[in-house]
């Protein structure tokens, strides 16, 4: 039967009120986790707080456990989920860039409008040099476009590229998530914070 | 043992089992057996000959014809500006294109109509739209729009009416009674019957 809006079961005009609702929900999960706070993202990076980590994780198991056994059970069709296309160099560089900026400016994006909306001042100058970002990245565009459209790969799965099913995928990465949460937990312990 | 270990536990227990069954069980089949009773029985599929002649003659963009025979008596006979797409690869991957799309009406013909009906079913099961069956198929064609008998003169006006679009028909495919008619304007006024269901979107995706 799934997924609903391509299959028409709901019509393709709720997709921005139901990202909506999905937006505030996610917004105040945020901030319900602390992450309006820049220490929280900047503890992934000096070790002294890796709930950052577990969140994303067990969100992303979660989601992929949840899809298969839908796929398993017959209520959604892979095949017609979006699949967001690789650019590995741009990926790459991107994510080195994006990375810096979460050490550098203690949000990601979601958080950083989560610190706004509470009044953060923080907060609200990070999304200001976000939308810097936009705008000097889209009129140097010009620049960088080899780059960025370089590497293209196509809607790629990690399941295709090692040639093992999406299950065996999922296992890997539970493992591999259980794993980094006790390494994290470790580094809280390591390099402990008093008080932040 | 506390909270945490347990869900810890039963996410990899979660993942052991999604490893170990297979993959991608929901069925590639779109219409049940009972949807597909339905669209038989209506008959919807059905175009008959003398539209597509019609649509062939005014040379209406939106018609496809496919052949689904073999190569092989495709390159003897083949309706003008026909593809073929052999009843053996109706699956490949090249041909998806052709046959799982929102533009145009593909009308599928064989000698008789049961490779077209088997291709079809195939098709539409696999929840493909705008496929259709050219009736009678290429034997019935040729009875009727390349050779087609002259009515009973107590016959009702619609059947000459028929009987002149089709002899017509016949001289612009090149058949047996290629005669120089006035008719063709006589028939103007017949709309061809298109039996066309209200498209659906195409899946797409977005993020």
């Amino acid at each position: 039967m799934g997924p609903l809006i391509p299959q028409e079961i709901i019509g393709a005009d709720w997709n921005l009120f139901i990202a909506f609702v999905i937006g505030i929900g996610f917004g105040f999960v945020l901030e319900q986790a602390g992450f309006s706070s820049s220490r929280k993202l900047a503890g992934m990076f000096y070790g002294y707080d890796t709930v950052v980590l577990k969140v994303f994780f067990t969100g992303a198991i979660t989601a992929m456990l949840g899809l298969l056994f839908f796929s398993l059970f017959g209520w959604i069709d892979l095949n017609l989920i979006y699949v967001n296309p690789t650019f590995l160099g741009s990926a790459i560089v991107g994510g080195i860039i994006m990375g810096a900026g979460f050490i550098v400016g203690g949000f990601c994006p979601g958080t950083s409008f989560s610190a706004a909306a509470i009044g953060k001042i923080d907060g609200m100058v990070f999304i200001g040099g976000l939308f810097i970002g936009v705008f000097f990245f889209a009129e140097g565009y010009p620049l960088i476009e080899d780059f960025y459209m370089s590497g293209s790969m196509g809607p790629l799965k990690v399941s295709e590229v090692l040639g093992i099913s999406g299950g065996v995928v999922t296992l890997l990465i539970i493992i591999a998530a259980l794993i980094m949460f006790k390494l994290g937990e470790l580094a809280e312990k390591r390099w402990p914070r008093a008080e932040y | 043992m506390n909270l945490r270990n347990i869900i810890f536990i039963g996410l990899v227990l979660l993942g052991v089992v999604i490893a170990m069954v297979p993959e991608n069980t929901t069925k590639p089949y779109k219409l049940t057996a009972e949807q597909m009773l339905i669209e038989v029985q209506g008959a919807a599929e059905m175009v008959i000959a003398d539209d597509v002649a019609h649509w062939l003659i005014s040379k209406d963009p939106s018609l496809q014809l496919i052949d689904v025979r073999t190569p092989d008596e495709y390159q003897k006979f083949h309706l003008e500006g026909s593809l073929n797409i052999p009843l053996s690869t109706i699956l490949s991957s090249e041909n998806r294109d052709y046959v799982d799309q929102g533009i145009k009406m593909n009308v599928l013909y064989s000698n008789g109509t049961i490779g077209s009906h088997q291709a079809w079913m195939i098709l539409r099961q696999l929840g493909f739209e705008n496929n259709y069956v050219l009736q009678g198929g290429l034997n019935y064609w040729f009875d009727t729009i390349m050779n087609p008998q002259a009515p009973s003169v107590t016959s009702a006006d619609e059947e000459f009416a028929k009987y002149d679009f089709r002899k017509a028909a016949s001289g612009v495919f090149g058949g047996g009674n290629a005669e120089t008619l006035t008719a063709p304007t006589a028939n103007e006024a017949e709309k061809p019957r298109v039996i066309r269901k209200t498209k659906k979107k195409a899946p797409a995706g977005g993020c």
